[in-house]
């Protein structure tokens, strides 16, 4: 063994204590002859290294008892003891991520968006992955339209295909304290028309059916109580007027 | 900061109202509407336009892009907060437990070698003494 490692790193055969060619590092100086008094250390190895680092440069006195005797690091303040949640002043928004439950949905932290955003993004081409893969021609500067490009935009009548109604489709919207909220538009919009709000539109009926019926209850006990058929004044013929 | 971006929202929100106006407008399109569409295609591209403006505003945020694979799949990006903060104070304990760990092991093998090697601890820890604090 000690062969071996002495043809591997040329160490001459005659340098201080047989047992120092087998920790052969590296070609290096010949090893300075050892003094008297250092022999007597048990299991201490004079310094073959070419390149030791800084703790073996110092003199000898400090060194000729611990050989391999490094300086410490220089110390961090901030380490894994620290608590770096704090350090960091990081407690609130711990407490509100951590300490509450969030919801997993993208519609609870954007509830006014518009339209199905919990859908994943590469169904319908809208991932902001593909975004960052294939990015958009930008540096050209935006200008208005002019009335010549407008022309493009000429719409036919009607409603659209079923297969392009999207848009209308949207989550049930939950109150939220955005403040942002008041600034609905004001400007005219054309009605929306009953095919393409068949949920509201729905709604609306369910909401106003109540309503009519009440309504429609006032009217008969008016009519009732005015009319000639009314079983109170005369006849027995019962009032069709009801389905009117 | 919280400035930048509630002008940045601002102009967002009423960028993708306008979106949406124009949805209904095209949805049902009727010819008296073709004026209002050509208005709204035109706030369309200031809108474009504000929102341009913003960016010098905000060329030093970064955002992490697992944010956007937790938006791109439909999810919270609070979510992906949340889990930063849980991993971070996982492995806050977990470093702290090995700097614990290492501190009582030193502790018991200094005390284990002064009984067996007096002397030479002694001097250990008289060099580490002139050193700095072991």
């Amino acid at each position: 063994m000690t062969e071996m490692f002495s043809t591997l790193f040329g160490q001459n055969e005659a340098q201080g204590p047989p047992g120092s060619s087998s920790l052969g590092f590296g070609p290096g100086k010949a090893p300075p002859p050892i003094p008297q008094n250092q022999v007597s250390m048990a299991g201490q190895m004079p310094p073959q290294l070419v390149d030791e680092g800084p703790a073996l440069r110092k003199s000898g006195a400090t060194n000729e008892h611990f050989y391999l005797l490094r300086e410490l690091p220089v110390g961090n303040e901030l380490t894994g003891n620290t608590n770096l949640i704090t350090h960091y002043n990081l407690e609130h928004a711990y407490n509100k991520f951590c300490g509450k439950k969030v919801k997993e949905k993208l519609s609870n932290f954007l509830p006014e968006l518009p339209g199905m955003i919990d859908c994943p993004g590469t169904q319908d081409g809208s991932s902001l992955r593909s975004l960052i893969d294939k990015p958009p021609v930008c540096g050209n500067s935006f200008s208005p339209l002019t009335g010549a490009s407008l022309t493009g935009f000429r719409l036919h009548t009607g409603p659209l295909p079923e297969q392009y109604r999207l848009m209308h489709i949207q989550p049930p919207k939950k109150k939220s304290k955005h403040k942002h909220k008041h600034h609905r538009p004001q400007d005219p919009l054309p009605q929306e028309t009953p095919s393409d709000t068949d949920p509201k539109k729905k709604k609306k009926k369910r909401d106003d059916d109540p309503d009519r019926k009440k309504k429609k209850k006032d009217k008969k006990k008016k009519k009732n109580r005015h009319s000639p058929d009314h079983p109170g004044l005369a006849g027995s013929q019962p009032s069709s007027n009801s389905l009117r | 900061m919280a400035e930048k971006f509630d002008n940045l929202e601002e102009h967002l929100e009423k960028f993708i109202e306008n979106i949406r106006q124009l949805g209904i407008i095209v949805s049902d399109f009727q010819p008296s509407s073709q004026a209002v569409l050509n208005q709204k295609l035109n706030f369309m591209i200031s809108g474009l336009q504000d929102i341009d403006k913003c960016q010098k505003q905000l060329h030093d945020i970064n955002v992490p892009l697992e944010v956007f694979e937790y938006i791109d799949q439909g999810r919270n990006p609070q979510l992906y907060t949340k889990e930063c903060l849980e991993r971070a104070l996982a492995r806050n304990e977990q470093v702290k437990g090995k700097i614990d760990t290492m501190t009582k092991f030193k502790s018991l093998l200094i005390s284990e070698l002064s009984k067996v090697f007096p002397e030479e601890m002694a001097k250990y820890k008289e060099k580490r003494g002139e050193d700095g604090p072991s």
